[in-house]
């Protein structure tokens, strides 16, 4: 168990590291689960569950000042509680969701009040040319948030568990029965939310055109994939697009 | 402990004669070493992000070498450059070393040039944050990202290794290489990105057909992951009953997941927030659970 904590508190370093490694995904419940069932002994059990989850938080993303629910925290007590108390996908989805966005509000915090005072003190050696003082406040402003948020995830997986297991088993099953089914609905929020992010009145079609590729075409996602970059080469290259159209009048190096 | 810089060189090996337009004997200019340190700097972009100034903190850290190598320690100059780099700071982590290159190149001429209007970089890096957010927004997070997940999603999904694998490999290698050449092309352009980038109208055509590429996943994804299992319900009645799905499937396979993916997109439209459309979902499922259950 000792072992286990430690293993989980280096997953949930590397997960909120993942802002200081090129902010490369690793704090994706697919990679996170997946750790965790490696962790747990279940990886297979694992990686499912990362899908799961990674559907639900598909639309959750760092736009601007918003910041998504806490991902590494979801994913390590999801995966805690299918792999350990042998819960049901929908359940741990149930769990999960609202425990990073409690952790996530916490995040907030510190972000709010700790990290500005840390900026404050950078300041400060800007003003004396100290460079050795800049990167240290950035160092401190990057792992204060980390070790707190580390810790606290690790002492939930301790303690969290056994104690939620008596509660999710008192649940009925028709709740089970709708939380199941709401998981195949909620992806829906995501793909909603990413597509109003880049669509426009002239994109949309292809859209569609993806939906009748897969839904009437059986093809699989990569194929459509290839097939949208091949569509995006025809484009670019072959078709004056009319988005650059209407400002070539003056532009003489286009072709 | 005004200075602790040690390891300041003193203007001495690299410097070449450049034609330089002031008096000074020798230009000063940042080299390779500088810029793989700020590439390898930038990748903290997120990691010390507050509410008050968002990214100031690494961004004023990935500054630190060029400020280092071009001010002289402890002059006014080198005071402004720290305290611009500390200003408010929110771009995409894998454009923001388009940025940096191109406020390095113009810190090399305020280096190198007595009478530079220094507040032109200030005004250029609040010019330059906001659209290149919009397009980063949507080019990575929206379009990479959602790709690479797709792709991810259905090897995960057979619980194979090949979905955190695949998910890592397809994101990062393009990301990866627009940060590094990114930060190649922003210093190599300077100050004249801004007018030459508008005028070819290149961010757009990107945007465009990163668009394009981004909505057939999705419009694959609706289609491919979204699940809602009609077959439970039965139309008609005794032997003349058949379930709701049936029907759907002889329009088209897959409609009540496009129909699924319209509600949702019409309620985002109507500027719901997804929290509450997530919690909205689950109570409706849940009620209609209880209510079957019932009859």
């Amino acid at each position: 168990m000792f072992v286990q904590a430690v293993l989980v508190f280096l997953i949930a370093m590397l997960g909120y590291g993942t802002y200081a490694l090129g902010s490369s995904l690793i704090h994706r419940p697919i990679v996170m689960c997946a750790l965790m069932g490696v962790v747990l002994g279940d990886p297979v059990a694992g990686i499912q569950l990362g899908a799961a989850l990674e559907l639900i938080w598909l639309g959750s993303m760092a736009v601007g000042a918003s910041n998504p629910p806490d991902m590494v925290a979801g994913s390590i007590f999801g995966s805690a509680y299918v792999i350990q108390a042998g819960g049901d996908a929908g359940a741990a989805v149930a769990l999960a969701i609202p425990i990073a966005i409690f952790v996530q509000m916490l995040w907030n915090t510190i972000m709010a009040v700790i990290v500005p005072l840390v900026a404050a003190r950078a300041d400060v050696y800007a003003e004396e040319c100290n460079d050795r003082g800049i990167e240290a406040m950035h160092w401190a402003g990057t792992f204060i948030p980390f070790v707190i948020l580390s810790a606290l995830d690790t002492f939930g997986f301790v303690v969290g568990v056994g104690a939620v297991q008596g509660i999710m088993d008192a649940v009925p099953a028709f709740v089970i029965d709708g939380l199941n089914i709401a998981m195949g609905i909620i992806p829906a929020i995501g793909f909603a939310l990413v597509a109003r992010m880049i669509v426009s009145k002239k994109t949309i079609c292809f859209l569609f055109l993806g939906f009748l590729l897969v839904a009437a075409g059986g093809m699989n996602l990569v194929s459509v994939t290839v097939a949208a970059l091949i569509l995006a080469a025809i484009l670019g290259l072959n078709i004056q697009t009319t988005a650059v159209a209407t400002e070539a009048v003056d532009d003489d190096n286009e072709f | 402990m005004t200075t602790s810089s040690n390891d300041m060189p003193k203007a001495t090996e690299t410097d070449t004669e450049m034609g330089a337009e002031t008096a000074m004997t020798e230009t000063k200019k940042i080299t390779d070493k500088e810029l793989r340190q700020m590439f390898w700097r930038s990748c903290m972009l997120d990691s010390s992000w507050n509410f008050e100034r968002q990214q100031n903190l690494c961004y004023s850290y990935a500054m630190v070498p060029v400020v280092r190598k071009l001010h002289e320690q402890g002059s006014e100059k080198m005071k402004r450059a720290y305290a611009r780099g500390l200003d408010f700071m929110a771009i995409t982590p894998q454009l923001s070393t388009l940025l940096m290159g191109i406020n390095a190149a113009m810190e090399e001429e305020n280096a190198n040039n007595e009478d530079f209007d220094d507040t032109s970089i200030a005004a250029v890096k609040t010019s330059l944050m906001g659209p290149l957010a919009g397009i980063g927004d949507s080019l990575i997070a929206g379009t990479l990202r959602v790709i690479a997940t797709g792709i991810a999603i259905g090897f995960s999904q057979q619980g194979s290794f090949l979905g955190p694998l695949l998910l890592l490999l397809v994101f990062n290698i393009p990301a990866f290489a627009i940060r590094w050449f990114g930060l190649k092309w922003g210093y190599k352009q300077g100050s004249s990105f801004v007018p030459t980038a508008a005028e070819s109208g290149i961010m757009e055509k990107v945007t465009y057909l990163a668009s394009v590429v981004g909505l057939m996943a999705i419009g694959g994804m609706v289609a491919s992951y979204v699940a809602l299992d009609l077959s439970g319900v039965m139309i008609g009645s005794g032997d003349f009953a058949t379930p709701l799905s049936e029907y759907f499937d002889m329009i088209m396979p897959c409609l009540p997941q496009l129909f699924a993916f319209g509600l949702m997109y019409w309620a985002i439209g109507k500027k719901m927030k997804s929290t509450t459309l997530l919690m909205l979902t689950i109570v409706v499922c849940i009620a209609i659970c209880g209510l079957a259950a019932l009859l």
